[in-house]
């Protein structure tokens, strides 16, 4: 009799643990699109969303899929929304964009988001805010808050997107629907090659793992012939498979006023392969690179790098690249297809979320599917 | 020297003392002449007593009365005492006296567990945030507390890191066909 009872016992406490309860929408995330929004809220699906106990903490899976209109007269190129979960990550916060779209008026399209959100103790109240951060249209043309810079991050998808699809075009112009088979092969193989590097992210000063001495590397560079800006030098704090705190030097080549740099890291390990490690942007209103001015690019935060389950990826050398510009007037410069293969980096880097798309279209529907689809721009 | 007491002596001459104050009284009688000669006086009053009670002086009828009436009360008092504590007892006891306490138990901490005010968050250390990519997505944790944002089953996730404090994981949603990229900062 006794083993019955500690069967259900344990039965019980194997129940508390491992309950679910279904999420209450209405009490969990609460959705904020401003009176004037070009996108409007259609619906909010939480259908599979649940709150479920682990231990001692709370875990909310949401798993939210909203319908949003285009309400403008102007065709939706890109939308950018901000994630925010103050009451758990009081520091953090976490943004969905979908680049790449092309939904004109009054036309419908979904934005998934899917979040886990673990914390102590019981959940009360909405726990998320999710808030239009910025659309971007056909014409580059631009609306939102912004509290993301996301305008910045949309407007350089979208050329990277039409620099993509022009150079497809003009494969599948001269060499036919076989050419473009052919380029998205080669894209896809790049893809499947392309090394790759887990990197682990902290601000300030974290605590290096490896007991190996810390000494100052410096920075080799590539250098683009039509790059507004050039990178003159820089160093970075290495640890074993840490790296922390860049700084790089930049000096402003062209004759307008720069008020964004991104800088494109590259790591190599001991056996001469590389990765692409991290970008290491600049801005802020102390950032302001006047013609001919230098300034320098500093992050206070630490990499560290692995690879394979956790492998540590020891650092041998560092090089860097100007990836991308952002006039005082808000135009934008990023790389040409050109250039990005003289220096090979298309091999290092990831595609372009066009690049990524056209190719799962071709692998999805193949090249007919994907020649009317470049048609439609 | 103290010397026990008289009824202490005259329990034990009756033997009816419990075992440790037996064994006091036999560490002091073993060294007190006097206390031994108190006990031996007590022993034979028993004896004396013991004799008077078969004295044919008494009347049998009487006897028999008492004698009646003291095993109605006894009998009495066994069906009263049955009814009011042996049964509970008797049922808790052994594996079934365990079960009910970690049954007790259970409901106590499953109430505590479910029942209790949220404590109040402590702020975390900026530089104690970590942001890393997982199988299922971009992980930030904060002093245990995580917010993750995950892409489902997208096949081909490409993962990459900002140097100010950010991760971002692009993909093709599967469903739309649209690409998607989680961006999780940390400040």
């Amino acid at each position: 009799m006794s083993s019955k009872f500690a069967i259900l016992f344990l039965a019980v406490v194997a129940a508390l643990c491992a309950q679910e309860t279904p999420l209450d929408p209405y009490n969990s995330v609460k959705i904020n699109l401003p009176a004037d929004s070009p996108l409007t809220l259609i619906s909010a699906n939480l259908g599979e969303s649940h709150a479920s106990f682990r231990g001692s903490a709370v875990v909310l899976d949401l798993k939210m899929a909203l319908t949003l209109r285009n309400s403008s007269s102007n065709r939706v190129r890109g939308v950018t929304l901000l994630v925010a979960a103050q009451e758990v990550t009081p520091g953090g916060k976490a943004s969905v964009s979908v680049p790449s779209l092309d939904v004109p008026p009054g036309q419908n399209f979904p934005v998934r988001i899917d979040l886990r959100l673990l914390r102590p103790g019981q959940m009360g109240g909405p726990l998320v805010q999710v808030n239009l951060d910025g659309v971007l249209f056909q014409d580059f043309s631009f609306y939102g808050p912004d509290r993301l810079d996301s305008r910045r991050s949309m407007i350089a998808w979208e050329m990277e997107a039409q620099r993509d699809r022009k150079y497809f075009k003009s494969i599948l112009a001269s060499r036919g629907l076989e050419g473009l088979q052919q380029a998205m092969r080669e894209s896809l193989a790049r893809q499947n090659d392309r090394p790759r590097l887990d990197v682990q992210v902290s601000r300030g000063r974290a605590v290096s793992a490896a007991a190996v001495p810390e000494h100052n590397a410096q920075f080799a560079f590539l250098r683009f012939p039509d790059a507004p800006v050039e990178p003159v030098e820089g160093w970075a704090e290495i640890a074993g498979n840490e790296a922390r705190n860049p700084r790089i030097d930049v000096k402003n080549l062209s004759s307008r006023q720069v008020r964004y740099v991104e800088i494109g890291w590259i790591v190599t390990d001991r056996q001469g392969k590389q990765f692409m490690a991290a970008s290491v942007p600049a801005s802020g209103l102390e950032f302001n690179l006047k013609p001919g001015s230098k300034s320098r690019v500093l992050q206070d935060t630490a990499l560290r790098f692995s690879k394979d389950r956790g492998e540590p990826v020891f650092i041998d050398k560092m090089t860097a690249f100007v990836s991308q510009v952002e006039y005082a007037d808000g135009k934008i410069w990023i790389p040409n297809r050109e250039s990005l293969a003289n220096a090979q980096l298309l091999g290092i880097l990831a595609p372009s979320p066009e690049e990524q798309r056209l190719t799962d279209l071709y692998l999805k529907k193949g090249p007919k599917a994907l020649a009317d689809e470049l048609g439609k721009f | 020297m103290t010397h026990p007491s008289q009824s202490v002596l005259a329990l034990y001459a009756g033997k009816d003392l419990g075992w440790f104050a037996r064994w006091r009284a036999e560490r002091h009688l073993a060294g007190c002449r006097q206390c031994r000669d108190e006990v031996e006086t007590f022993a034979s009053l028993r004896d004396d007593l013991a004799g008077q009670n078969e004295l044919p002086a008494l009347s049998w009828r009487l006897a028999a009365e008492m004698k009646a009436n003291i095993r109605l009360g006894l009998a009495a008092g066994e069906c009263v005492r049955g009814e009011q504590g042996a049964a509970p007892l008797a049922w808790l006891s052994g594996g079934r006296a365990l079960a009910a306490c970690a049954s007790v138990m259970a409901l106590l901490v499953a109430g505590m567990f479910l029942e209790r005010p949220t404590p109040p968050l402590q702020p975390v250390a900026g530089d104690s945030a970590v942001l890393r990519a997982t199988a299922n997505g971009i992980e930030l944790n904060q002093g245990g507390q995580t917010l993750s944002l995950l892409q489902g089953p997208a096949e081909k996730v490409t993962y990459s890191a900002g140097a100010q404090g950010s991760m971002r994981a692009r993909y093709v949603d599967s469903d739309t066909g649209n690409v998607t990229i989680n961006n999780v900062y940390v400040q």
